[in-house]
């Protein structure tokens, strides 16, 4: 008998658009953690992230033969894997029973990520979906859950990868090259599965409403600011006062013990003297109290109050932990640049400074 | 003859309206004793330069407000863009009785390191009001 090799399309096109969409949303999703400027982006790739995972799921039911999960083959894995080095090692043409773990150990701490991460942006950053449904300190928490699912699942990706390679050597067939063809090549017969079109149209044009209706403000707005945080209250008394010299610092970048202590020593404002009458101090001390860091009106308020020792009263918000260790990357010649020059002039690097919110991607270095 | 008239004696008035806060306060320092002021002697004191005794570095009015009046100045230490300080551009400019006073106390101290005296104040407080680029 001849045994020629033909090749068959075992992958169809939603399950191949999907995998590297999948892989493209996930190495954006790192190239844009960690920096607060690029937060959009991350919460899109998160978004998109998602969005993959549920249609892959429902594409595990109505897919083709390949891609649905009751073909998937998990439970013959310790056949597998016993014979794996041995000349009787069998070949799958579908998913073999270590793809098919990969496939659903990826599936399910995806989706643990993408919910912690929808979390965290609803209770740290209070937007998304779940915009303050949860406090602050849970959001903190399940940040910290949502980094380390994400490393976890990582190290999974990285076995992944050595599997496949490993495979392809083992069985001298590029695995990866057939995630992009869709096709590989056998001597045994197999169905032939369609290469369902229609759906991949429907992916792809999703894709890019998405994309268009999540990032059209960067084309059509100047400044434009992608998330946009609460009203805080403004106080026009504490405004004229404030903004003689500098931005007008909305008090809940700092603690009331701080702002006590700046009207008690209000002659001696850094070397300024502000000159408040009695009155006057009343008025100010009683709206900074009002709205201090301790009443967490505000992602920074929260965490400047947290970073702040009980037992010291910064006078300076350029001098709370928080803010230091938010601003060390930034380079020493951007501090010198004269539309900088002090740290407290925040106006010159952050969008909503005015407006007190401090929201991640509303800031910018100059040039 | 009637329409000069007219525009002499308008202008008259409009200066004197607008110059209320300044001569308010040169009434003010007149009666500490001072008798005259000069324009000239507030332009000497604008650009004149002073050493700071804590930091050993130069201040002068300058330092935030550029030697031309009509320009746009800076605050040194926070940046902040302050409006010209000519009334010629900035016609906003000594109209506030409290802002002026307050200002001048401020500014006074830090730049000279001590308050200025009736007659210095009377002096900055012409040059300010004539200024026209010179
Ligand atoms: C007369 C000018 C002046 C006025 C008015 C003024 N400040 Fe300031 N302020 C300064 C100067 C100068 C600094 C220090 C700049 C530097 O670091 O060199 C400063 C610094 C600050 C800082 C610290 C910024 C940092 O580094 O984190 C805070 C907070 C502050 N001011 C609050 C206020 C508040 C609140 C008011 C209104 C009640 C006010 N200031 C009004 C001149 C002023
Ligand atoms: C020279 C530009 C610059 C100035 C001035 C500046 N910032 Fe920032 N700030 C940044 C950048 C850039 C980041 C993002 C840092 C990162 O995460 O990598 C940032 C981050 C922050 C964050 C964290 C935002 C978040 O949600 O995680 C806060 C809060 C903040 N700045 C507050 C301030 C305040 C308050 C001032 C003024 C007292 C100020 N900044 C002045 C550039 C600046
Ligand atoms: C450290 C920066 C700084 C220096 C130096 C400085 N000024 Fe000012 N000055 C200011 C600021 C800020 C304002 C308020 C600007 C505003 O109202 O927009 C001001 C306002 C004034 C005003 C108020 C005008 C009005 O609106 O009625 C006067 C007068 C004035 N300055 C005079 C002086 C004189 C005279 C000197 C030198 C002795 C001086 N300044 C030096 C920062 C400075």
């Amino acid at each position: 008998m001849c045994t020629t090799k033909h090749s068959v399309r075992i992958w169809d096109l939603p399950t191949r658009v999907f995998h590297w969409l999948l892989v493209a949303s996930f190495i954006l999703s790192w190239l844009s953690q960690g920096d607060d400027r690029y937060l959009d982006i991350h919460v899109f790739a998160g978004y998109l992230f998602l969005a993959l995972l549920i249609f892959r799921l429902i594409w595990g039911f109505v897919g083709s033969n390949y891609a649905k999960f009751c073909n998937f083959t998990c439970l013959q894995i310790g056949g597998y894997l016993k014979t794996l080095f041995t000349s009787q090692r069998q070949h799958f043409l579908g998913h073999n029973p270590a793809g098919s773990w990969a496939v659903f150990i990826i599936l399910g701490l995806g989706l643990i990520v993408a919910l912690t991460g929808l979390l965290t942006l609803g209770g740290e950053e209070r937007h998304g979906p779940l915009a303050g449904m949860i406090s602050f300190e849970l959001g903190d928490s399940l940040h910290w859950w949502h980094d380390s699912i994400a490393w976890f699942m990582l190290g999974i990706i990285g076995i992944h990868i050595l599997g496949v390679l490993g495979e392809s050597w083992l069985h001298n067939e590029n695995l990866i090259k057939s995630m992009f063809t869709g096709l590989k090549s056998t001597t045994t017969q197999s169905i032939d599965i369609p290469k369902h079109s229609l759906t991949t149209i429907f992916l792809i044009s999703s894709l890019i409403v998405g994309m268009a209706s999540y990032f059209n403000g960067y084309l059509l707005e100047a400044n434009y600011r992608p998330f946009i945080g609460p009203e805080l209250p403004t106080n026009p008394a504490w405004q004229a006062a404030c903004e003689e010299c500098h931005l007008a610092y909305h008090p809940s970048l700092l603690p009331a013990r701080s702002w006590q202590r700046t009207f008690a020593e209000q002659a001696e404002h850094f070397e300024e003297d502000l000159y408040l009458e009695p009155d006057d101090i009343a008025e100010l001390q009683t709206f900074a109290i009002n709205n201090a860091a301790e009443n967490t009106l505000t992602e920074v308020a929260w965490k400047n109050n947290r970073s702040i020792p009980p037992e010291q009263s910064p006078l300076r918000i350029t001098e709370v932990d928080y803010w230091v260790t938010k601003h060390q990357d930034i380079a020493s010649a951007i501090w010198q640049l004269p539309e900088v020059n002090f740290k407290g002039n925040c106006k010159a690097c952050h969008l909503d400074a005015e407006q007190g919110t401090f929201e991640d991607s509303a800031m910018y270095l100059p040039e | 003859m009637r329409i000069k008239l007219t525009i002499v004696l308008s202008l008259i008035l409009s200066s004197s309206l607008y110059a209320s806060v300044v001569d308010e306060l040169l009434t003010e320092y007149r009666a500490t004793g001072v008798e005259t002021f000069s324009a000239k002697a507030g332009k000497a004191l604008w650009s004149q330069e002073f050493i700071n005794a804590k930091t050993g570095k130069i201040r002068q009015c300058t330092t935030c407000h550029t030697a031309d009046l009509r320009n746009e100045g800076k605050h040194i230490r926070t940046g902040k863009i302050i409006k010209p300080l000519a009334p010629i551009t900035n016609p906003e400019r000594l109209t506030n009785l409290k802002k002026t006073r307050k200002w001048f106390k401020r500014n006074c101290k830090w730049t000279l390191g001590r308050e200025c005296n009736a007659q210095e104040k009377g002096d900055l407080l012409l040059f300010m009001q004539n200024f026209n680029g010179e």
